[in-house]
This record gives C-alpha cells, sequence and structure tokens, in this order.
C-alpha cells in the first residue's frame, strides 16, 4: 500500500507552522471531557480535542469506535452525558441543532425525495428567511461549484451516486457553516468516483475556508484528505497526529495495525540509551536495533514496528549487518506497481514484504522457496510499548 | 473440433428455448394478475353499475320489479321499441333539494375525513416509530374493533353519548356541566361515528407511508435550520402525501355515501345523500329515480378521485 | 336466505309431483314482523300439523316490500300492512286467499274486516292479523310537573307550538313515518285525512313545522326504550310498542310510569294481514296456517304476547284479564267510531309526501 498521493498542507509561508503546533492557539472547536453512555455503554469515554479553523480533521475508526456518536453530539443529535463542546468560543450545551453554526453531509445524503436539486441545497437559506432573488443566485452559484448547474430541476432519485453526494455536499454548504461536519462522505461511491473527489472536497474546503471534520472507518480517505487524524478506538482517541506521522509514528499496536500493514516483532528491550534501543527478539531471531530512545522499565516486552515498504529483500547477505534477517519466500503477488513478498523465519513468523517493481523484469529476480535477506535501517522501525 | 461445435450450438438452442419459454410463462403468468382483478371489477362493479344505470332510464310502474321496460320487442313483427327516459336526471337537476343533499354530504365527508386524518395522523406516527413487538401490538390495537359488528359499534357509541349516558354522567360526577350536554342526534355524533368508524382506513396507510420514512431526512432538516414544526409540515407531511391522498379517498368515498351512521347518530335534520336514496327507494318506491340518485353520487364521486389518481401519477412521472 | 333455499327446493317438488296427486306440503315459509307471536303458538301449529315452520322476522314494512318487489321470495306467509298491502296487490304480489280452506273464516271480526277491505276490495288477498292504532305514549309525571293538571287527551301535546315547546325540555319524539303522520296531522285539522290535494299536504306540513323545534326526535321505534329510561316525555307511537315501553319501565322499577292515549280528535287505525304472494311454494300450508291462527285460542296468543288487538269475534275467553281490558288495546266503541283508515297514496303524492317530510326534518323551506 502506498500513499503516494497523500496531501501534505502546505504552510503559505515557510515559517508559519500550522496552527496546532503553535503555542497557545485558540481553537476552533473544543470538546473537553465529553463523554456519552448508552445506558451502561460508554460510546464516547472522556474524549478532549481541540481543532483549529481551516483544518480538516478527520475522526478514523472501526465500527463502534464512537466516531459517528461524536460527531452527532457536535451537530446537537446526540446530548453529551458530560463535558462541553466550544465551537468559536460558544458552549453548545441547550443550543438545538438548528440554532448551531454547524452542517452536517449525512452518509446516506439524506437527500430529501420530494424536493427538486435546486430546492433541496435552497432548503437552509429559505428556513433563514433569505431574499428570493439572494438565495436563486446563492443556489446557482453553489450548484456551479459542484458542478451541477444543469440539474437544479432534476429530483434526487434521477441523480447518480456521485451527483447526489455533491447535492448533499452543496446543501450542507449553502449556509456557510463555521464547522461542516462529514459522515463517512465518500463511503457510498466506487473507488474511481472517490478517489476524483476527494480532491474535489479538498479543494472546496481550501477556496471556502471552512472547517471539516469528517468521520470515516477508511484510512485511505483520512490520509488523503486530513490535515489530522484522530485514531478512535472503543470511545477514546487513541492518537491525533498529522496523516505522516500517524502512519509512520503509531504510538500503539492498535494504531500501527489499524493504519497500513505492518510487521510486529515481539521482544525484551536489552540496551536502553538515550537515543536508541536494542531489542532481543525470539521472533525475529536477532537482536534489533532501533534510532530512537522509548521510555520504559528494563526487560520490559514491546514491539518493534516495521512498515512492509521499509523492508529491502535481497538474496546476497547485505554489507550492513544490522537488522537483517533470514526466510524462505513462502508466496509472491505481482501488484502491478509493486511485489508483495510473505517470508517466513526460522522462528515460524511471517513477515510481509513489499517492493516497488523499478523495472519490468523485478519480479523475475525472486521466486517461491528462495532463501533471502530481510533488512531495515534503524530509522525505518518504531517501537511500540502499549 | 467439430462435435464441441456441435454441442455448443445445441446448448444455445437450449438456453433460447428455456428463454422463450420462460418469457412466455411470465406473460401468462401476467393475464391472470391482471385478469383476475379485471373480472372481478367487471362482474361486481361494472355489471351492477350497467344494471343500475339501466334502471335509472326507466319509469316507476305497479309492477314487479316496480319500474317500466327500456327495451320492449316482439320477434315475429320485427318490431323493437327502446323507452328511455331521461325524466330522472332532468328532476334531479331542477329541483336543488337534491344539489343541497350532495353538498350536505360532501361537506359532511369532507370535514370527518379531515378530522380523522387529525386523529389519525398522530396514531400512524407513533406507531411508525415503536419498534418490533410494540408496533405489532398497536397495529393489531388498530385493527381490533373490525373484529365486532360495525352496528354494535355504532350502538355503542350512542351509549356513551345519550342523554343519561356514560359521557354525560361522567361530566356530571367531575362536575364539568352542570346540565347533561346534548351530543347525540346532532352533527357532532355524526363526526364522531364517522371518525371512529372509518380510523383504520386512514392509519394503516399513513403508517406504510411513515413507515418507510428515513428517520435521518429529518435531522438533515433540523440540521438545515428547521424547528421541529417546520420540519414536520417541510418534510414528513410531503413525504407521507401518498398515504394521507389513499387514507383521504377510502374514508371519504364511504363517508359521502353513508347511511347507518347519520341514521343512528345523526339528528332528523342531517341531510345526505344516503339518506334521500333511501327515502327514493322506500318511501316514495321509485327506484329509477333512486337509480338515477345513485348514478349522479358514483360520477360526483369517481370523477375528483380520477383526477387525483392523474395527478399523482403525473407527479411521480416528473 | 335460508328460507330462499328452502322455498326452490320444496317448489321444485311440488311441480314433479303436482300432477299424480294434490302434494301435501310438509313446510310453510313465513315471514312476520319481530316479537309478534308467541313462539308457543308456532310450536302447536307444527304438532298439530306435522308441518315444519320456517319462521324468519322483519322490521319494517319497507324491507318486506323491497323484498317482495325483487320478486320469487319463497315465503309462504307475510304480514304487510294494510296500506302497503294496497299497493303490493295491485302489483301483482299477493296469491287470492281460498276462503274454501279457511273453516274458521267466520270468526272474523266483520266490522274490522269492513274497514281493512278498503285496502283491499272484497279481502281478496288478506286475512286480517292484528289491528292497532297511533296515538301519544308519555310520561305521566314529566307531563304532569310542566302542564299541570290539564287533562292528557289531544294531539294538542305536539302539534300546539306553545304545549309542545313547554315539553321539549324533557324529549318530544314523532314517528318516522310520513304518510302516518300526515293524516294524523289533517285529521286534526278537520280535514280529509286521506286526501291527496296539495293545499292540504301545504296545511299539514305547516301544522307539523309549526312544532317542529320543540320536536327532539323522529324515530319510529327508538321511542320504545328511550320513553322507558326517561329519554322522552312525550312521544307519537304504536299503541302496542307504547305498552311494551310501560312494561319494560315498570320491570326497570325506576319510577317511570308509561301512558298510552288515543287523542279525542281521533287516530289511525292500521291492519297488519296475512297475505300469501303469488308465488308462494306452499299455499296449502299457508292457508293451512292462516286457518290456525283463526281459531280464537290461538289469535289469543297474538294478542296476549304482542298487546295488539285482534279482530276475532271468539278471542274474548282467552285473552288476559289486563289485556281485554286495557282500552289502549281493545278501544271503547265511542273511541272506535273516531278511528281513520290510511290509505295507500299515488306515486306522484308519495314524492310530495316524501320531499315535504324531509322538509319539515332538516327545517328547510
Amino acid at each position: 500500500m502506498s500513499f503516494s498521493e497523500q496531501i501534505v498542507p502546505s504552510p503559505t509561508s515557510a515559517e508559519q507552522l500550522p496552527l496546532w503546533k503553535q503555542e497557545g492557539a485558540e481553537p476552533f472547536l473544543r470538546i473537553e471531557n465529553v463523554t456519552k453512555n448508552f445506558g451502561e455503554f460508554k460510546a464516547v469515554d472522556n474524549i478532549s480535542l481541540d481543532i483549529y479553523k481551516k483544518e480538516l480533521f478527520c475522526l478514523l475508526g472501526g465500527s463502534g469506535s464512537g466516531k459517528s456518536t461524536l460527531l452527532r453530539m457536535l451537530a446537537g443529535f446526540e446530548t453529551p452525558t458530560s463535558g462541553r463542546i466550544l465551537i468559536d468560543g460558544v458552549d453548545m450545551a441547550g443550543i438545538q441543532p438548528w440554532e448551531r453554526p454547524v452542517n452536517m453531509m449525512f452518509q446516506s445524503y439524506a437527500l430529501f425525495p420530494h424536493l427538486s436539486v435546486a430546492d433541496n441545497v435552497a432548503f437552509g437559506l429559505k428556513r433563514e428567511g433569505v431574499a428570493k432573488a439572494e438565495i436563486k443566485k446563492r443556489v446557482a452559484e453553489m450548484l456551479d461549484m459542484v458542478q451541477l448547474g444543469h440539474l437544479g430541476k432534476r429530483k434526487p432519485h434521477q441523480l447518480s451516486g456521485g451527483q447526489r453526494q455533491r447535492v448533499a455536499l452543496a446543501r450542507a454548504l449553502i449556509k456557510r457553516p463555521k464547522l461542516l461536519l462529514l459522515d463517512e462522505p465518500l463511503g457510498a461511491l466506487d473507488k474511481k468516483l472517490r478517489e476524483e473527489t476527494q480532491f474535489e472536497l479538498i479543494n472546496i474546503q481550501e477556496e471556502l475556508g471552512v472547517t471539516f471534520v469528517v468521520v470515516t472507518h477508511d484510512q485511505e480517505e483520512a490520509m488523503t484528505l486530513a490535515t489530522r487524524i484522530g485514531v478512535m478506538n472503543q470511545g477514546i482517541i487513541v492518537q491525533t497526529d498529522e496523516p505522516h506521522d500517524v502512519y509512520e509514528y503509531p504510538n500503539s499496536k492498535f494504531v500501527a495495525d489499524f493504519i497500513g500493514s505492518v510487521n510486529m516483532f515481539e521482544g525484551k528491550v536489552i540496551q536502553d540509551e538515550p537515543d536508541s534501543v536494542q531489542i532481543d527478539s525470539k521472533e525475529a531471531g536477532t537482536t534489533l536495533f532501533v534510532n530512537h530512545g522509548i521510555s520504559c522499565s528494563p526487560d520490559q516486552v514491546v514491539n518493534v514496528a516495521i512498515r512492509p515498504e521499509k523492508i529491502r529483500i535481497s538474496k546476497k547477505e547485505p554489507e550492513k549487518g544490522v537488522n537483517c534477517i533470514q526466510g524462505i519466500i513462502e508466496e509472491i503477488a505481482y501488484m502491478g506497481s509493486l511485489s508483495v513478498f510473505r517470508v517466513r523465519l526460522a522462528s515460524g513468523k511471517e513477515v510481509r514484504v513489499t517492493q516497488p517493481n523499478f523495472t519490468r523484469s523485478m519480479g523475475d529476480r525472486f521466486t517461491w522457496n528462495d532463501a533471502v535477506f530481510l533488512h531495515w535501517d534503524e530509522d525505518s522501525s518504531v517501537v511500540l510499548t502499549s | 473440433m467439430s462435435m464441441s461445435l456441435g454441442s455448443a450450438v445445441m446448448d444455445r438452442m437450449a438456453a433460447k428455448l428455456q428463454k422463450y419459454n420462460f418469457v412466455k410463462k411470465i406473460n401468462w403468468g401476467r393475464a391472470v394478475v391482471a385478469g383476475i382483478p379485471t373480472f372481478w371489477l367487471g362482474l361486481f362493479f361494472f355489471v351492477p353499475f350497467l344494471v343500475v344505470f339501466k334502471i335509472s332510464l326507466t319509469e316507476a310502474a305497479i309492477a314487479i320489479p316496480p319500474y317500466s321496460e327500456l327495451l320492449e320487442w316482439d320477434l315475429e313483427e320485427a318490431y323493437i321499441s327502446i323507452k328511455i327516459n331521461l325524466g330522472n336526471y332532468l328532476f334531479l337537476f331542477e329541483d336543488d333539494f337534491y344539489l343541497d343533499a350532495y353538498l350536505s354530504s360532501v361537506k359532511i365527508a369532507v370535514l370527518s375525513t379531515f378530522f380523522t386524518l387529525l386523529v389519525a395522523f398522530p396514531i400512524a406516527y407513533a406507531i411508525a416509530k415503536s419498534d418490533g413487538s410494540t408496533r405489532v401490538l398497536l397495529l393489531a390495537l388498530v385493527i381490533l374493533p373490525f373484529w365486532t359488528s360495525f352496528l354494535l359499534r355504532v350502538y355503542a357509541w350512542m351509549e356513551f353519548l345519550k342523554k343519561n349516558g356514560i359521557v354525560n354522567e361522567f361530566l356530571l360526577t367531575i362536575g364539568v356541566i352542570d346540565e347533561p350536554l346534548i351530543m347525540l342526534q346532532t352533527d357532532f355524533a355524526v363526526y364522531i361515528g364517522i371518525v371512529y368508524t372509518y380510523l383504520p382506513f386512514m392509519v394503516l396507510p399513513l403508517y406504510s407511508a411513515l413507515e418507510k420514512m428515513d428517520g435521518t431526512l429529518l435531522e438533515a432538516a433540523q440540521d438545515l435550520g428547521s424547528k421541529p414544526t417546520q420540519s414536520f409540515f417541510l418534510v414528513t407531511l410531503p413525504l407521507a402525501m401518498p398515504g394521507v391522498i389513499a387514507g383521504c379517498v377510502l374514508v371519504f368515498i364511504p363517508a359521502v355515501g353513508e347511511f347507518v351512521i347519520p341514521a343512528l347518530l345523526g339528528g332528523a335534520d342531517t341531510l345526505m345523500i344516503g339518506r334521500v336514496l333511501w327515502d327514493e327507494f322506500f318511501l316514495n318506491r321509485d327506484w329509477p329515480m333512486a337509480s338515477a340518485v345513485a348514478i349522479v353520487m358514483l360520477v360526483v364521486l369517481v370523477l375528483p378521485i380520477m383526477l387525483i389518481r392523474n395527478s399523482q401519477g403525473k407527479g411521480e412521472a416528473v | 336466505m335460508h328460507h330462499k333455499k328452502l322455498g326452490l327446493a320444496a317448489a321444485l317438488t311440488l311441480t314433479l309431483t303436482a300432477p299424480m296427486t294434490m302434494a301435501k306440503d310438509t313446510v310453510v315459509n313465513i315471514y312476520n314482523w319481530s316479537d309478534y307471536i308467541d313462539p308457543a303458538i308456532l310450536e302447536k301449529f307444527e304438532t298439530q300439523t306435522g308441518i315444519k315452520i320456517n319462521y324468519d322476522v322483519y322490521d319494517s314494512n319497507e324491507v318486506l316490500e323491497a323484498k317482495l318487489m325483487s320478486g320469487s321470495t319463497g315465503y309462504d306467509v307475510v304480514m304487510p300492512t294494510g296500506s302497503f298491502l294496497e299497493r303490493q296487490a295491485l302489483a301483482g304480489v299477493y296469491a287470492e286467499i281460498d276462503r274454501s280452506q279457511l273453516k274458521n273464516i267466520g270468526n272474523l271480526d266483520a266490522e274490522m274486516a269492513s274497514k281493512v277491505a278498503l285496502h283491499d276490495a272484497g279481502n281478496k288477498h288478506n286475512v286480517p292479523y292484528t289491528w292497532g292504532t297511533i296515538g301519544l305514549g308519555y310520561n305521566v309525571d314529566m307531563v304532569k310537573a310542566r302542564l299541570g293538571d290539564v287533562p292528557v287527551n289531544s294531539w294538542d301535546l305536539v302539534f300546539d307550538p306553545e304545549i309542545a315547546a313547554k315539553l321539549s325540555d324533557c324529549g318530544v319524539s314523532v314517528l318516522d313515518s310520513p304518510a302516518e303522520v300526515v293524516s294524523v296531522a289533517l285529521n286534526y285539522l278537520g280535514l280529509d285525512p286521506n286526501s291527496e290535494k296539495k293545499s292540504d299536504l301545504k296545511k299539514a306540513s305547516k301544522l307539523i313545522s309549526a312544532s317542529r323545534s320543540s320536536f327532539t326526535k323522529f324515530s319510529s321505534s327508538q321511542y320504545i326504550s328511550d320513553l322507558a329510561n326517561g329519554e322522552l316525555c312525550v312521544s307519537m307511537g304504536y299503541n302496542g310498542d307504547v305498552l311494551q315501553s310501560q312494561s319494560r319501565a315498570i320491570e326497570a322499577d325506576q319510577g317511570i310510569n308509561i301512558s298510552y292515549i288515543i287523542p279525542k280528535e281521533g287516530s289511525l287505525v292500521w291492519f297488519d294481514l296475512m297475505a300469501i304472494p303469488a308465488d308462494a311454494p306452499h299455499k296449502e300450508a299457508a292457508h293451512k296456517f292462516i286457518d290456525f291462527i283463526l281459531q280464537p285460542e290461538n289469535a289469543a296468543g297474538v294478542s296476549n304476547y304482542a298487546f295488539y288487538a285482534v279482530p276475532n269475534n271468539k278471542v274474548e275467553p282467552y285473552l288476559l284479564e289486563e289485556v281485554k281490558n286495557d282500552p289502549s288495546i281493545y278501544p271503547t266503541d265511542d273511541i272506535k267510531e273516531k278511528l281513520f283508515t290510511q290509505k295507500a297514496h299515488s306515486v306522484k303524492f308519495d314524492r310530495l309526501l316524501t320531499r315535504a317530510w324531509t322538509n319539515i326534518k332538516t327545517a328547510r323551506n
């Protein structure tokens, strides 16, 4: 799996850090110790989170992780059992969904089947009592923006999935909300359409400068869209970071496993320096070197995580002997842009390795049952203590 | 090589044959499916309609049956005479009494349909929003009254509404009123009777429309700034419209021609076309006139309903 | 329906066997008003003759007429009211009665029979079953409370707007029967009760309309229970029905005291008649049944049970004391003189009458 398409937010000037990295920056959306119980079940468990203006923040998690409940609390459809939600400094407690400066794009799109596309989009403005001429103008603009200017008179059931998604987006954006909530915005689209739409969404978000909070279970979608990702599991946010950091520096086995694929070697810390550690791993059959420090107790059992694409595979023993293990190729999958190898180590552990196919004949260099060496750099792996 | 080619051709032919059979079967099935209701309508609606229409074109007579012959013939003399009497229809339009009766029936039917809608909507909504076993129970409760005789239930209402009936006794006991209210033999009682009797016919189509509605549409409406009451009128009601129309038609039609409810619960001054029809038939013994009244009522009823159906069909086509 | 089937089956057997010998009927299908005969009398007929009775009831002349006019009902004996039989006989609904088959025809009250002959010349199609009057049923105490000690003996109670208005608060009911009520009204006005003059109808309508606002109900059967439980204080009604109401009130023991009078201005006498439909499948059995009812002890079974008078010369010894001596069942001779019959109307007048009646009821003009 590769994230070559990943969009890295580019600061307008070189020295300007993103808001979430600036000390003392005011968050636009502040979630403070929010808990939501459904009977005995804790759907959201004491979450605190700051989201800044113009962010495109992704809440990423599996089903039942509490991400949708959190989103619904932002929209006002659910009331927190405890804790506070502040939008632009205003406490949302007791503020009804129709009074919030927030709009939502629903997973099912929830387009009104009895209204035309234009009337769907105009719905929010009409409730605000905007003048008719103004409504007409803004609806036309909005439909043009989502490239549906010619379909205003159609009914939702006469549109394709992608067109409906854009109507839903236009409808949610027309009131110029400070905060837009998107529930699985691309979930109902097929893969190709999804990729195209991802960029449209980002363009629109940047153009309008609205803060987006996106809920998704699709890590690829989160990686592509997000300025930051909050990975959720069992009602808590496990890690909040920029996509790159979430991928490269997962803080837990859960995150490493959830985002992309990863090889995990269990082992014991045998040498713990401030800026490096050595771990003896029976699974790997060798001592693994990692060039970052960790905080742990001596003899603690930890996991060394290494992404498949960071492992190099060769028939010859590499010159540098660090982080080098031996195994036999059990399976090769040719995927076009890359090849995936499954290598079995002497310990019985299976390791997944991906290699870009630099040349056409690349795949031919290895075959089943080849004895191979796997090795990686000391800065490629991460030690996970939890 | 040639063998396999041959078998491939055979396969294809077999497939074609199968397809042909299949298509034929569907057509036959469709004919049956469409044929049964057509036959039913023909036998139990169209034929009686023609009979009534025929009688409406004759004249009352002292005979069995008590009207003149439309057709008289004598085969030997090659003589056929058709005697059509349009007098009944002319009389209907000449005398504003009938117009008054139709209008009064339509007024009562429209109002009671409206009241039925008001009462049925919250019930249907609650059932649609309830879950699993509760829903089954509530639906059963809606249908339950049908298990007892309609007449019996109307008599029960008489017990409720009469001067020394249950409602008056109750209100007197708790001191809301000092003198019993006159409720029986009033239009009020007729409305109660019609609303009560036809409620299930309104609840069921409404329920089936509301049950299909996606709940997130209401959240979407709220999210876009509409308060719950606005959401109801802007989203729930329009989406329930097919159910509203079906329910209104199911209540309105029998209500217009209603005879038993106004006869038992209504006052002597409740003028309804069902009563007029009864009088024509039994008091005047004028079967042709009674038939003409019935035919005109049918036309008055069928026309608006055809219009409604037409407009609905158009709505879906767009 | 049940009867119809039976009747048809029996008719078939009849036609098949008729040429050989005179058939012996084993069933008879009777269609009578509800609660109009002592069931013991029916059983007695069955054991005496070996003929099985299929007994069915109706509660309005209109229902009976609709069935008869549609043809082939399968009934052998029906009991229409005089004015209805009058018109139905014209349409050819009934067979002629074969008097030679009625051994007890001599028991018939000739004076009453002559009144019936106004409906059916020579009484060719009927044998009278019962007779009764229309009068006023009233709640003795409620009326006294409102009118004082004025004697209750006149149609003024309903036709004088001032008096009717005084009674309105305790409930006044009028029969929902245009021909009968208009006849009574015409008679009250001193006009011919059977007049078909438009001007007379207008006068009668005017009279009834004048008190319309005081009438709380138009009812032909509901008044029976309403009088009994105190929801009405005056009701125009049939004598037997009012007496039924009276006995219900006595049973209920709520201190409600119901009485019946035939007003001094005179009133309508009606007859329910036994008749045989032209297509009756068991005419012989029908004659046997009619003859059976003409026997005084059986006629008494009708009178004692239904509180209506029977036109039978020899019935008196068999009548219960309270029936025999009740002037509301068997009126005194001077009252009897003031009773008139209501003839059937022409189709044209029926239409005018119905319209006038609807206008009165709905207070339309």
